[in-house]
């Protein structure tokens, strides 16, 4: 019986990877860089954690491919057919001014250029029916004119195909006729909601990323064949479920915020071993700090983001990301006012501090300045990191410019930087409708330890808690992700019209296509679970909710169906309309196929004398100077330890730091949970 | 109060931008009308007590400088004591506020250990303010007793508590009360959310430091323009225009005329040579040009630092009493927004003459169409308002823009063709690019767009807003002037009808009937005759060649 699980995390500085024994519950962990290429690396880390693929039970994997592909305009040279008279909707997009102070303001240069986007003579109506038919002598031009203009695909969006796909269908087919070695998306297989922008932007991001996927994934998959792995490559995708292999190569752009998701879904689980259910997920990494929200135990999800500013329509976790973390710069504006970030340093050659040539004062400088980082133990050792150098770059960019002292300026520095993501989570959590202080942070990722404290104190929440190897946590919360698919379809009905027996047709029809989609996945269907939603609102709003829909809703005519509406509107918009007119604007189903979660393995508890390596002198500015902290060896402590605030606890892939007017228990996970000590 | 360390300044500094922000974000989440949460038609800000600006929130660029000056004519009319804590104040007097009367400012003193010591202020586009036209956009008025109701810094809420005759009196009195209603609820949420914040601020950091710290920011923002200005080169820069007619009298055209000084690190904008107070609403109060006269200034300059009233120190604007850019009561101002429009890019021509790489051509201006049937007896009533988008000028690096909608519109997005079906009893036969009227040039203006409506029911109406065809968008240093932004009534049909003047209440469209709108492209920039072959290979290749020929 195969019982080692794998998960491979591909970040911006690292490729991450943890392995599970389902059996033991033993959790290792492998780190390699993520440069070079990718598919040689994924195999460096099997066997670095001296892994046999034949004996493997299951591996997942996070991938950054698609999104980087696309920031970095890298994708396959591809054509796009559409509806007469709508050839330019990519490139019109929807006309705001997004940066309404920039004179030089342009939206993004469109993905398709205009010669390669042709127009065909087809119609369909808002409820879609058939104004005009399809003009199939003029399609087939089309197809071959972009086949003799030696596109790799083509992506094919009519007007109202949400509502009705028979046209795109029959493209899909006349293209497999005239063109049949081409790339090929139809928008209806891709997103059924309607926008026509919006959809024709994801459909042809879908096949503009479509190649490179696939060909990477390829190469994988005939690897781990040639090595007799028998289990599947399953793929992480936006919406923090996973997927097939297949299902990804056919739809990459699934799989835009793939690498984030990983984290999130880990502290949802978390949320559900210790029994928390409103959790914000901060990953601090180098140069990004990624935040989300678990409300009521489930990770808030969106239906549309932007990767490098083009629309994509698909359920994504709502992850937002801000440019700060260790190696955001530190720099002076031309009034000498001192900026943190959102520029950062590249991974390489890193902070000054890493004695690699790097020249700009960083936040890890100013940490490491501080106290709160060992130069003799950053990474477990695997690094040095120099005091001198960190030292000349904060004196000369900041503190003399700014007639500061060196270490009012390196707290200075640490403390602005810590502010900056306060303020951001606080308006993140605000916006969706919740209170950060009915929740408790999750830091994590390698810098997640030296905000949590402060973080806990500027927002008032409830507690901060640093997972074991939060460097690795999102690859670890890749293990705990379930199968899942989605289907959302524009459905836009006055509520009063509906009827509970006709929704449940709707639904049924759903959930049909969502069963037939998870078929290939062989799971039992007393492992699945199904969610129905709703996109809902009054009459004469643009802004929808969700509102989820419940067995009970049949049983009353779908009267509490409405009655969910007007509470949730009236959490989330602070207004309520019981009286108003309201309507359904799109039906949201999705199925999980709930696969075995790791079981987090109890720790014992035994003396702790050992875990205390020694103290240091610290620097915190609202506290002091010259504080005494005590350093912890984090893997060493053990479940119910107890540490008293000013401390560091360390471990080799990073460092924690509990604030003067704080203390930290260790949890029989050995979770360091973090609070304020009421004085 | 000693100097405040570099720190503790870049904190409060930050913390108000966040406070700012957080106002915001309750507006939006909490608001009932579109113009707010999707059009974002609306500035907010903080001020201290004397009413300068210490931090400002996203929304329309315009906006946000009108917030200091209204709370400075409520200082003047109200004195500082005539504010008590808990008070929300209402005003809307436009030669005190900046804009038209439907942009009513609500705002909020601030008071620590009973000491008054900021404001929280917003003023966003009402849903309705009972005027003669439906949502406030008169094309026609003659007074400003015509546009609406006036408010003149009278408390909606006094001491925390709502006055409900007053609250009742503007609810009967607006078309919409419910979204009314709701907006105003929004507003007061939204500037209670500034004063606690701004509060906490105080608990945590004391008022004077706070004082203190902005005090010095605003020198430091000061000095950093005093910078940016210097480095224009010195020089006295004018432009004019001829504008079409201000909706009343329509044979009319009227002049506006800028002369921009640049002496040093200052910058001085006068409006003299400017047509006299015109007969209809398209007269711009002179609150609001001062404020854009700050909106292209930072745009110039420093675009990404967050503004605050020590950046607006180097600069001066003056305007004769009774014209167009600053006209005084009780002149009409509902359509404000064409002069608005040509404020913006009249600056920009002028110092294109000191400042050419930082200066694109002139962008379409305002245009679009609503479509609407009002009465039940012709069938269902809706309204459709469709501003079209069009045409960027030129960079002097790059091509112009393409449909883009027009600068005073800000982040608004246009509406999905098949959301408009959805919806509204019209077909969308056409939504392209306009390969016409775009400026020529080294890099040509951008694209306008064409957007075609099929009536599928009788009985619609359409109005119009259009401006400059008698003098279209120019173009700079060789490049191209733009054509005219028109619609075609009856596209197609022996009624055929090209439109280029505002028009309302004009129909109506039946069953079949089509309406083409076709924006203008921008002007452009440098000669075309050194324009490079790629550009013209990508235009050829893509269609756009015509764009170069014109």
């Amino acid at each position: 019986m195969n019982r080692q699980r794998l998960a491979i995390d591909v970040g911006g500085t690292f490729v991450d990877f943890v392995s599970l024994d389902e059996e033991t519950g033993e959790v290792r962990i492998e780190k390699s860089p993520s440069s070079g290429a990718l598919e040689v690396r994924f195999f460096e880390g099997i066997d670095n954690l001296a892994l046999d693929p034949a004996e493997l039970q299951m591996i997942i994997h996070g991938s950054t491919l698609v999104i980087n592909t696309i920031v970095q305009e890298k994708g396959a040279h591809i054509g796009l057919i559409t509806t007469k008279g709508f050839r330019d909707v990519l490139e019109l997009g929807r006309g705001n001014r997004e940066e309404i102070y920039n004179l030089f303001y342009r939206p993004p240069k469109p993905l398709v250029e205009r010669y390669l986007r042709l127009e065909v003579t087809e119609r369909l109506d808002a409820r879609g029916a058939i104004v005009t038919p399809l003009d199939e002598e003029e399609a087939r031009r089309a197809i071959r004119q972009l086949k003799a203009e030696g596109v790799a695909g083509i992506a094919v969006i009519f007007l109202h195909a949400y509502i009705n796909p028979a046209h795109e269908e029959r493209m899909r087919d006349l293209i497999r006729e005239e063109f049949p070695e081409a790339e090929l998306s139809i928008s209806s297989e891709i997103c059924r909601e309607w926008r026509e922008f919006e959809r024709s932007s994801t459909t042809a991001l879908n096949v503009y990323t479509k190649p490179k996927l696939s060909k990477y994934l390829s190469a994988i998959q005939r690897e781990l064949r040639r090595r007799r792995y028998g289990g599947t490559l399953n793929i992480m995708q936006s919406s923090g479920g996973i997927t097939s292999l297949r299902a990804a190569q056919e739809g990459p752009i699934r799989t835009t915020v793939s690498g984030p998701a990983g984290g999130v879904i880990g502290v949802a689980a978390l949320g559900r071993v210790l029994d928390m259910n409103n959790l914000v997920a901060a990953d601090v990494g180098g140069t990004t700090f990624d935040v989300a929200l678990i409300s009521e135990g489930r990770p808030l999800e969106r239906a549309e983001h932007r990767i490098n500013r083009r629309p994509v329509l698909q359920p994504t976790i709502d992850i937002v990301s801000i440019g700060a973390g260790g190696g955001s710069i530190a720099w002076l504006d031309e009034a000498k006012g001192l900026k943190i970030g959102p520029q950062s340093v590249e991974a390489e050659p890193g902070p000054a501090c890493f004695g690699l040539g790097g020249k700009r004062a960083t936040v890890t400088d100013a940490q490491l300045l501080l106290g709160y980082l060992d130069p003799d133990y950053y990474l477990g050792e695997r690094m040095r990191l120099s005091r001198e150098k960190a030292q000349r770059v904060v004196q000369e960019q900041v503190a003399t410019p700014l007639d500061m002292g060196l270490l009012d300026a390196t707290a200075g520095i640490v403390h602005l930087a810590n502010m900056n993501m306060a303020y951001a989570i606080r308006n993140i959590t605000i916006e969706r409708g919740h209170d950060p202080r009915e929740f408790s942070l999750v830091c994590y990722g390698g810098g997640g330890g030296l905000f949590a404290g402060f973080l806990l104190n500027e927002l008032e929440a409830a507690s901060a808690i640093v997972p074991l190897n939060p460097a690795t946590f999102s690859a670890w919360g890749l293990l705990n992700a379930d199968y899942r698919e989605d289907f959302v379809r524009t459905y836009l009905t006055p509520f009063e019209d509906i009827t509970a027996e006709r929704l449940k047709l709707e639904l049924a029809e759903l959930e049909a296509e969502l069963r037939a989609r998870f078929s290939e996945y062989g799971i039992a269907a007393s492992q699945t679970v199904i969610r129905f939603q709703a996109a809902m609102r009054y009459h004469g709003q643009e802004h929808s909710v969700i509102v989820p829909i419940l067995a009970e809703d049949f049983d009353d005519e779908l009267k509490s169906l409405r009655r969910r509406l007007d509470a949730l509107h009236e959490k989330t918009y602070a207004l309520a309309l019981p009286a108003s007119a309201a309507e359904i604007v799109n039906l949201q189903a999705s199925i999980l196929g709930v696969t075995k979660k790791p079981v987090l393995k109890r720790m014992k508890a035994q003396p702790s004398r050992d875990a205390l390596k020694g103290g240091r002198k610290i620097a915190i500015r609202g506290y002091g100077a010259n504080l005494d902290a005590l350093v912890y060896d984090r893997a060493k402590l053990p479940a119910g330890a107890e540490i008293t605030g000013a401390a560091i606890v360390e471990e080799w892939t990073s460092t924690t730091l509990i604030l003067p007017d704080q203390g930290a228990t260790v949890d029989e996970f050995g979770n360091l949970i973090i609070k304020r000590v009421e004085s | 109060m000693s100097e405040v360390d570099p720190i503790t300044m870049q904190v409060i500094r930050s913390a108000l931008k966040a406070t700012a922000d957080e106002m915001m974000i309750s507006l939006i989440k909490t608001a009932h009308n579109p113009l707010i949460y999707e059009v974002q038609d609306f500035g907010l800000a903080i001020t201290n007590q004397r009413g300068e600006m210490l931090a400002e929130g996203s929304g329309l660029p315009g906006f946000m400088g009108c917030l200091g000056p209204t709370v400075q004519s409520g200082l003047r009319a109200l004195g500082a004591a005539g504010y008590g804590e808990g008070d929300i104040v209402l005003a809307n007097v436009p030669y005190d506020t900046g804009t038209h009367i439907s942009d009513t400012a609500v705002y909020m003193p601030i008071f620590y250990q009973g000491e008054l010591v900021a404001f929280s202020a917003l003023m966003a586009h009402w849903a309705d303010i009972g005027g003669k036209t439906p949502g406030g956009w008169c094309p026609d008025t003659t007074d400003i007793h015509q546009e609406g109701l006036i408010f003149d810094h009278d408390k909606l809420v006094e001491a925390g508590q709502v006055n409900q005759t007053f609250m009742r009196f503007i609810l009967k009195n607006v078309r919409f009360p419910e979204l009314v209603h709701g907006d105003l609820n929004a507003m007061i949420a939204a500037c209670r959310t500034g004063a606690k914040r701004y509060v906490a601020l105080c608990a945590r950091y004391g008022a004077d430091t706070i004082q203190a710290a902005m005090d010095q920011v605003f020198d430091q923002s000061e000095r950093m323009m005093r910078a940016k200005i210097s480095e224009i080169p010195d020089g006295s820069y004018a432009a004019s225009i001829m504008m079409d007619h201000d909706g009343v009298e329509i044979d009319k055209p009227y002049k506006l005329a800028v002369t921009v000084d640049i002496d040093g690190d200052a910058m001085r904008v006068d409006w003299t040579g400017t047509a006299d107070t015109v007969s209809g609403p398209t007269n711009h109060p002179f609150i609001g040009t001062v404020a854009l006269a700050q909106t292209v200034l930072k745009s110039l300059t420093m675009p990404h630092d967050p503004m605050n009233h020590g950046h607006l120190r180097p600069l001066t604007v003056t305007a004769p009493d009774n014209t167009a850019v600053n006209p005084l009561y009780p002149a009409p101002t509902d359509s404000y927004g064409y002069v608005g429009e040509m404020i913006i890019h009249l600056m920009v021509k002028a110092l294109s003459k000191a400042i050419p790489e930082r200066c694109p051509a002139c962008t379409y201006q305002m245009f679009g169409c609503v479509f609407y049937r009002m009465d039940p007896r012709h069938g269902k009533p809706f309204i459709f308002i469709e501003p079209l988008d069009g045409g960027g000028g030129a960079f002097p690096h790059a091509d112009g823009p393409n449909a883009l909608v027009f600068v005073g519109d800000g982040n608004a997005p246009n509406t999905p063709t098949e959301v408009i079906e959805g919806h509204y009893p019209l077909r969308v036969r056409r939504h392209t690019f306009n390969l016409e009227g775009a400026g020529a040039g080294k890099y040509r203006g951008g694209l306008g767009v064409i957007r075609e409506y099929e009536m599928l029911e009788d009985n619609i109406l359409i109005q119009t807003m259009n401006e400059n065809t008698i003098n279209p968008p120019w173009g700079l240093y060789g490049g191209g002037d733009a054509g005219v932004s028109r619609l075609i009534a009856w596209a197609g049909s022996d009624k055929e009808e090209e439109i280029t003047q505002r028009v309302y209440l004009y129909g109506p469209f039946n069953k079949g009937d089509v309406v083409s709108q076709r924006s203008t492209g921008g002007g452009g920039w440098g000669d075309p005759r050194e324009r490079d072959p790629k550009l013209i290979e990508y235009d050829r290749r893509n269609g756009f060649a015509l764009a170069d020929e014109t």
